[in-house]
């Protein structure tokens, strides 16, 4: 038998670079998400301060295109998924009632994976120039681009985008293997639901994904032809591949934060969810649909009325069950008593903005109509209406309510709501200008425009918005700092929760639940809160837990990629063997290592209970 | 929980022996004439082309389904796709050939447009 | 028991590749990967499929191709894929040293499919088709260069497998193992018959 000899304590820095724990890796997915999504933001003021004056020249041409390449790219790949990422390693298993993840291992490599890939890619702001191709990196501008800023763009997210994959399917394998008795589909709560689905969504886009960089990477290393027409080849079959992938990437976004708001509308309502079983149909059915659209982004190619119509329809379809969720989160909140913190009033501000960025949503559904607002800052309006005031003010909500159960503390309520009004007044001061400014003809990626064209108002006005969504965020972090340097612990279920996660002491003990919990029903610690229990029945009796032991491998696999990455940017091919030889020695080290992970002695794990840790 | 490890009985039965080893008999009986299956399909398939007698809208029409066929034994006999247990294996596959679908037919179909 | 102990026949389990939680998530996990994979190939078939006939001046494939050539590839892939296939009946019980002989047919048939694969590619890059000659030839050593680098991968994942467990009879931990290269091993003669059907016989036919 396996036990505490084979295991290694590691501390500090190395406990971090090591970890195989999904709350560390979910803490792990959240500081490195967020602090690209500090780096995202603020390319975007720079965007906005060179666009709050006309004929303004604080950024123009080159760098104006790489800030706005970098802030799609860095905002979409690095900071939106990885902290999706981050809530779905912290909570989905407590959710569920599970130990662990499916792979933990895995899911180390899917983390760093992701960090090197980032890396990779901000890396060449210093080494030559950022990408500037746009984030959709569109051939043959992409190319054809001279400069190493594509390769960057190429080779990072490639690395990212393999991390990410792994992260779908061990989500996947978790969902369907790893539930608790009794927490049969029909009783998982919404996040895990929607991050269920968002993992198929990944385990069937991502690929296409992998082969587009593929290709373009080919392209631009290799002097492959796939979208050079001289030499037969077709620009379409990137834009194609893109958005096979890009489109579902967008609900990959979307669906999550559905999932967080369904939980904090739920609890801070005090009821449990209107429709359950209807918000789950939709969820799988937005996925489904999800698939089916991506030509509404290439409505203006010319692919010919038959195809433009039926893509149309299939996109106007997909406003019936987010309508669904819609009124199901309305009535959630209908007669129940309704508690405005600060992930509430998140999740109460989502809902009328989600629902604007879908009716301009339908609107650019309808091909005729999308001719006229095609490439203009109408369709940069509605995309951030339904990802910022869509996915970031969900994930807002969730960092405020899952704050405790992950760090211990919880966040100063008076700092968060300055953090959503900032946020909230600044997002609709950004954003809802901008659809005047594309109706009136301002083109998107365009770094400046003329003055007299009345164009001026609504420009400064959007910048002023900006601004404001910096010092919303500013409060944030001020608020985070406050937090981490408090004394005072969270309790173990502040908000009065429903859900499995709030089930276990804070902290929560590395093996979650010290005895797995018998689910009873949909919303399980309500339910057995509702019995007078207080706490969850357990499913078996106290006994010996095994555990994975932590690894280093993840890190160099990883680091191995990322200089395999540079030697295929400099067409350095002895870097890039080394690289990759790194690679398949970490693989092999992995398959010839035998691990069995440890066992935590029942002894420890009673005096666990006993001290109140488990 | 504990431990995983869902060990069987010390013992097995003798019947239960005597049956799986009925069952693994059948089991290889599937397997070779499954393989003789594919070796003729494919044998014809190769012949539809080689002898350049079929016309060839047909000819490719019925390579395809040979094609089909023949994966369909690949992964419902060979890969046990048949066997209890592979719900979600058969969901994951199912979905993976829907989404592989569209995209090989957009690839093929709206690329070159006039 | 330990995962990494030797089954013995008196506790051997009816699917030893799925008897343990691990086990289990290795199964699932590795069939949504190939569901995966499926797509991944179904983008690199799409591209060619869409390009196969943009071959400018160079040979066009009905020109290239040799079809006997290519028939005893396939032969061989199909062959080591009923070779994998006996192995995992070996694994149902308990026979090892048969387990072992049966990859070891499979590694070499597989070998055997690579160096045909790397023959026909170096004569087609002397007829002029090459990787940067052509959209066709960019989309054809793409397609099946993604899957000849897949039976690379396999005949490198078995030949530690084998090596790694040579004398440690079957376990809880190695049985997932074997039974999931079999998987991808059999996925990977799937791809190969799509490929055959695809790119070589319609090539033929225009």
């Amino acid at each position: 038998m396996a036990t505490h000899e084979s295991h290694k304590k590691r501390s500090g820095l190395m406990d971090w670079l090591t970890t195989v724990d999904h709350k560390k890796i979910g803490i792990l997915y959240l500081l490195a998400g967020g602090f690209f999504f500090l780096i995202g933001g603020l390319e975007a003021i720079l965007m906005r301060i060179q666009l709050m004056e006309p004929d303004s020249k604080i950024f123009t041409g080159e760098l104006y295109n790489q800030l706005l390449t970098m802030h799609g790219t860095t905002m979409i790949f690095l900071a939106a998924m990885p902290i999706i990422f981050g809530f779905m390693n912290a909570i989905l298993p407590l959710q569920i009632g599970a130990r662990d993840v499916a792979f933990p291992y895995v899911n180390a490599v899917g983390f760093w994976l992701f960090f090197f890939g980032g890396l990779l890619l901000n890396l060449s702001w210093f080494l030559g120039g950022a990408p500037e191709a746009g984030w959709t990196a569109y051939a043959p501008l992409s190319t054809v681009a001279e400069d190493t800023g594509v390769d960057f763009y190429v080779l990072g997210l490639q690395i990212a985008g393999a991390g990410t994959l792994a992260g779908g399917i061990n989500f996947l394998v978790t969902v369907i293997n790893m539930r608790a008795p009794g927490m049969t589909f029909m009783r998982m709560p919404l996040f895990t639901w929607a991050s269920f689905v968002t993992s198929g969504l990944i385990l069937f886009a991502f690929p296409a994904l992998t082969v587009g960089f593929f290709l373009l990477m080919f392209e631009r290393v290799f002097d492959a032809n796939f979208f050079n027409p001289d030499m037969g080849g077709n620009v379409l079959i990137w834009e194609h591949i893109f958005w096979i992938f890009g489109h579902p990437e967008v609900y990959i976004l979307i669906l999550p934060a559905f999932g967080i708001i369904s939980e904090v509308v739920s609890t801070f309502s005090s009821k449990r969810l209107f429709g359950y079983s209807a918000m789950v149909f939709a969820t799988v059915l937005i996925g489904f649909l999800g698939f089916m659209v991506w030509v509404h982004h290439m409505f203006t190619v010319g692919l010919g009325p038959v195809a433009n119509s039926i893509f149309a329809v299939a996109t106007m379809a997909i406003a019936i069950p987010t309508g669904v969720k819609i009124f199901n989160w309305i009535f959630t909140m209908w007669g129940g008593q309704i508690r405005f913190t600060t992930a509430m009033l998140f999740a109460v501000g989502f809902i009328p903005t989600f629902v604007m960025g879908g009716v301009t949503g339908v609107m650019l559904s309808v091909p005729a109509a999308d001719y006229q607002y095609h490439d203009s800052y109408f369709v940069v309006a509605h995309f951030h209406y339904v990802i910022v005031g869509g996915l970031i003010l969900g994930l807002f909500s969730g960092l405020y309510y899952w704050y405790p159960r992950m760090f211990n503390r919880v966040l100063n309520e008076t700092l968060g709501k300055w953090n959503f009004w900032l946020f909230f007044i600044g997002f609709h001061l950004t954003f809802f200008p901008q659809h005047w400014l594309g109706l009136m003809g301002m083109p998107r990626r365009v770094y400046t425009y003329m003055s007299g064209q009345q164009l001026d108002g609504a420009n400064f006005v959007s910048t002023i918005g900006a601004i404001l969504m910096g010092l919303g965020t500013i409060v944030l972090l001020i608020n985070i700092i406050i937090s981490a340097s408090s004394k005072h612990a969270a309790s173990k279920d502040p908000w009065d929760g429903r859900t499995l996660e709030w089930a276990m002491p804070v902290p929560t003990p590395e093996y979650n639940f010290a005895q797995t919990p018998l689910v009873r029903g949909l919303d399980a610690l309500y339910v057995e809160k509702a019995a007078g229990n207080g706490e969850m029945t357990p499913a078996e009796p106290v006994g010996e837990i095994h555990m994975p032991n932590g690894s280093i491998l993840p890190f160099f696999l990883s680091l191995g990629m990322f200089v395999a990455g540079f030697g295929f940017i400099y067409s350095n091919w002895i870097v890039a063997i080394v690289g990759l030889g790194g690679v398949l020695v970490t693989m092999f080290l992995r398959s010839v290592i035998d691990d069995h992970g440890y066992h935590i002695h029942k002894e420890e794990v009673e005096a666990d209970i006993k001290g109140g840790r488990a | 929980m504990a431990d995983h490890h869902n060990t069987t009985e010390p013992t097995v039965h003798r019947h239960e022996e005597i049956q799986r080893k009925l069952a693994l008999k059948e089991e290889r009986k599937h397997h070779n004439v499954s393989f003789v299956m594919m070796i003729l399909l494919t044998i014809v398939a190769f012949f539809a082309i080689w002898s350049d007698k079929i016309s060839d809208s047909f000819a490719v029409i019925f390579i395809l389904t040979l094609a089909v066929v023949q994966v369909f034994f690949q992964l419902y006999i060979w890969m046990h796709l048949s066997h209890k247990g592979h719900d979600f294996p058969i969901w994951g596959m199912a979905s993976g050939v829907l989404i592989a679908a569209i995209t090989v037919a957009s690839l093929m179909g709206m690329i070159w447009t006039s | 028991m330990n995962a990494g102990e030797r089954l013995t026949d008196a506790n051997f389990p009816a699917h030893p590749e799925k008897a343990t939680l691990e086990g289990k998530n290795k199964f699932l996990g590795f069939w949504l990967f190939l569901g995966g994979e499926t797509v991944l190939f179904a983008t690199l078939f799409g591209t060619y499929l869409g390009l196969r006939n943009m071959h400018l001046d160079g040979p066009s494939g009905e020109e290239l191709f040799s079809l006997p050539l290519v028939f005893l590839a396939t032969m061989l892939l199909l062959t080591s894929s009923l070779t994998s296939v006996y192995a995992v009946l070996s694994l149902k019980q308990n026979k090892v040293r048969s387990l072992q002989g049966w990859f070891i047919v499979t590694l070499l048939l597989g070998l055997g499919f690579l160096g045909l694969e790397i023959y026909e590619f170096i004569h087609y890059v002397h007829e002029g088709h090459t990787f940067t000659s052509s959209a066709f030839g960019s989309a054809f050593y793409s397609l099946v260069g993604f899957h000849g680098a897949h039976v690379l991968f396999g005949t490198l994942w078995i030949t530690t497998l084998l090596v790694r467990n040579w004398n440690r009879g079957i376990t809880l931990a190695n049985a997932p193992k074997y039974y999931l290269f079999a998987l991808y091993w059999h996925f990977v003669d799937v791809v190969w018959v799509f490929i055959f059907t695809v790119v070589y016989l319609m090539g033929k036919v225009g």
